[in-house]
């Protein structure tokens, strides 16, 4: 009998072309697409009242299409409730204190490679697979390897960094090796109506990308922080409404004009004082990571490394060595000095193609000297 | 082997109704009842032998049942057509289906009032609770004779007394009760009466209103003076056949096919009580009809198990699907007073003339070991604690 995998689908093209590359490829494929962000208010919806449970018919409809085409059973699987739970209470507490998350971090961590699993387990299936752009490569007795996506330009690899060897055993990313050429040229073959859609740079559950709307219906008004823009004198520049409209390293929507480009260089959650700076005022000679997760232990080298590091998703990556401390902790520390750190993203680990590990930044480390 | 348990979603066809739609589709008559002509005349022959065959299964005229395209446009004439302008108000339940639910959140924006009777924790509603609220600014109650999710037949004799008096009008929606149990018109004493025939072993898109005489009903659908101009369209005739013999085969075998269903779903039942420890029928013990189990699986997701059965090819369903094909937990359970984890929890398994011991004996087997493993795998132990609407 051949192998069940569990893909998971989002109606979107790589996940589409995913199933359907692994159910040619003779798996036996099933397919779940996840509800996972809260429905809209009602009054939020063009057509006024509509029934406040229901998504949209048309969410999942390639989705849909694709497993009518190759034939596999496919389910709409509800998980609004762990998302809000575990992905969206997250990124409104972090938002409040003064952090900037990455939800889709989190999704991967906490829904995808976690409640998918259960899932997975309660179904029989042998694999999860997504349409992650990203590779696994060698074998269970000399370690599984998280690589680097063909496609450059497409990889995902940062958002994985928190797979491990028992995840990468079970987990499937058919489109690894693969360009987004290719993935569309499938697409096409399949007749998929999506195939030439442009990709949607929005966090799933913010479609209007108003990040700071969301937190401010969910959060109570007394957890919000108001305060001031203080410039590195420690001058007022202006008030602000909240912290939660900033992120370490802005230079946009700051209201405040000054003689050189401004940037938020940190927030302070207790006092609600956003510090800004000209860009020189930026660097930082490294990093502090908690919830550290290494792909593959034996790369630590005894808790000491080299390795190039990415703090954004869209980060180039700079050499950097790191020491692995207590309870999931790492400190980071850039060969040369570092750009601004966005306390709440992911830093993640590289050597050449391989993924190594990484973990959520907790803040960026002071001047060269020792962490104080 | 599949195993369809799902026949309050939609029965399979019987072979006698397949035989006789596709000698329709063979050999015709192929006109429109309404044409003047021969086979015009013999087309409307055939229509006015299913008419009489489906009113035979109710106890009705013939001249007293409109064919429509379902239960769903049966449940809408028989809402809007009977809202009278004079009387604003109307009576349901909370259980309803949406085919009732959705055209009465209309009717309210169009000024109507519209009561919706909670049930007791069994699914039944007290008729006090209903006939204590009629009087004559009611214009309609609307009643599922037996509800799809549970299967609780409803009393509704008492009701019909009371309506009666009032001047308001009672409408059954029999989809779920039609082949399950007796139906005589008279004695249910309603004025509006829905069926289905997918429900029955019919085809899908095929569905009658039974109208009592001299009930005013303004038509829904305009356009044509058909179906005694109380719903314009030219017929479903192959539908329309169809329904009049699943109608007749369900009729002539009810007895026999009631006896061994009750017979199947109780040992069902019995075996699965016995092998999966904390498991819930829902719904009354008494006054149900039998084919319909409505079970709460302590300890997992419906959503995983429905998912698992299916996989194992034993076919139930949950709750509704939404717009996207998502399962949504119950709104009779929850109606009933469950509380939302038991409703996610729960599934219905719904039996039919096609079920046979061995399908039975099959699901007997299987679920109990679908159960284990969910249980094992996905339990419910890790649902989140937040609840969605905290976060909006």
């Amino acid at each position: 009998m051949s192998a069940r995998v569990l893909v998971a689908m989002s109606g979107g093209v790589d996940s589409s072309v995913a199933a359907a590359l692994l159910a040619e490829q003779g798996y036996e494929v099933i397919g779940v697409a996840m509800r996972l962000a809260p429905d809209a208010a009602p009054d939020a919806t063009p057509r006024g009242r509509r029934r406040g449970t229901c998504c949209s018919h048309d969410d999942f409809e390639d989705a849909r299409r694709v497993a009518e085409r190759l034939d596999f059973p496919f389910y709409v699987i509800d998980l609004r409730a762990d998302f809000a739970a575990r992905v969206i209470d997250n990124f409104v507490r972090e938002y409040l204190r003064g952090r900037t998350p990455n939800p889709c971090v989190m999704c991967n961590r906490e829904i995808k490679f976690d409640r998918l699993w259960d899932r997975a387990a309660a179904l029989r299936a042998d694999y999860v697979a997504t349409g992650h752009y990203a590779r696994i490569a060698g074998d269970r007795q000399n370690g599984l390897r998280l690589l680097r996506a063909v496609d450059d330009a497409k990889d995902q690899s940062y958002f994985l960094f928190n797979l491990g060897q028992r995840e990468l055993a079970r987990t499937l990313f058919p489109l690894g090796a693969m360009t987004k050429q290719m993935v569309r040229e499938h697409a096409r073959r399949l007749g998929l109506a999506n195939a030439d859609k442009p990709e949607s740079q929005e966090i799933c559950f913010v479609p209007d990308g108003d990040y700071a709307g969301l937190v401010e219906r969910a959060a109570h008004t007394n957890d919000l922080r108001a305060g001031r823009i203080i410039d590195d004198a420690g001058r007022m520049l202006a008030r602000h409404p909240g912290i939660h409209h900033f992120t370490v390293g802005q230079r946009r929507g700051l209201g405040v004009a000054a003689g050189e480009p401004l940037y938020v260089r940190a927030i302070d959650p207790a006092s609600g004082d956003v510090a800004v700076s000209p860009r020189s005022g930026l660097t930082a000679a490294g990093l502090i990571a908690t919830r550290v997760n290494l792909v593959r232990p034996e790369t630590a080298h005894g808790g000491e490394f080299a390795a190039e590091v990415k703090i954004r998703y869209r980060h180039r990556g700079i050499p950097a060595s790191i020491r692995l401390g207590e309870s999931e902790r790492a400190e980071v520390r850039f060969s040369d000095g570092g750009p601004a750190i966005t306390p709440g993203q992911a830093c993640v680990f590289y050597r050449g193609d391989e993924v190594l590990g990484g973990g959520v930044i907790e803040r960026a480390l002071e001047g060269w000297g020792t962490e104080g | 082997m599949r195993i369809y348990l799902d026949h309050n979603a939609g029965s399979p066809l019987r072979p006698a109704v397949r035989d006789a739609m596709r000698a329709f589709l063979d050999c015709g008559p192929h006109a429109n009842p309404a044409s003047v002509h021969r086979t015009g005349q013999q087309a409307r022959r055939e229509l006015e032998r299913a008419r009489e065959r489906v009113a035979a299964l109710i106890g009705a005229a013939p001249r007293d049942v409109v064919f429509t395209s379902g239960g769903t446009e049966a449940n809408n004439l028989a809402l809007f057509g009977g809202a009278s302008p004079d009387r604003r108000s109307i009576i349901t339940t909370a259980i309803e289906h949406s085919s009732i639910l959705e055209p009465l959140a209309a009717l309210e924006k169009r000024g109507f009032g519209v009561a919706r009777v909670r049930p007791d924790s069994d699914g039944l509603v007290a008729p006090e609770v209903i006939t204590g609220r009629i009087d004559h600014a009611i214009a309609l109650v609307t009643i599922g004779l037996v509800n799809a999710e549970v299967g609780a037949i409803q009393p509704v004799e008492a009701i019909a007394d009371a309506t009666r008096r009032a001047g308001a009008l009672l409408h059954l929606d029999a989809a779920q009760a039609a082949a399950r149990m007796p139906l005589r018109v008279d004695e249910l004493g309603c004025d509006l009466l829905t069926l289905s025939a997918h429900k029955l072993g019919g085809p899908p898109g095929s569905g009658a209103l039974y109208i009592r005489p001299g009930t005013a009903l303004a038509p829904f659908l305009l356009g044509g003076p058909q179906e005694a101009a109380r719903r314009a369209g030219t017929p479903n005739l192959p539908g329309a056949i169809g329904f009049g013999v699943a109608a007749a085969e369900a009729l002539s075998r009810q007895d026999e096919e009631t006896r061994t269903i009750a017979t199947l779903s109780r040992r069902l039942l019995e075996s699965l009580g016995g092998a999966i420890p904390g498991l819930r029928l829902n719904g009354p013990t008494e006054r149900r009809v039998p084919n319909t189990l409505n079970l709460t699986f302590p300890g997992v997701l419906g959503e995983t198990m429905l998912m698992a059965l299916d996989l194992e090819g034993i076919e139930v369903s949950m709750g509704s699907a939404c717009a996207a094909g998502a399962v949504e937990p119950s709104h009779v359970l929850l109606a009933m007073g469950r509380d939302a984890a038991a409703a996610r929890s729960s599934l219905r398994l719904s039996l039919g003339w096609s079920t046979t011991v061995a399908e039975i004996a099959a699901a007997a087997e299987t679920i109990p070991r679908v159960w284990r493993r969910v249980v094992a795998a996905e339990p419910v132990t890790r649902a989140p604690r937040i609840p969605v609407a905290e976060l909006r």
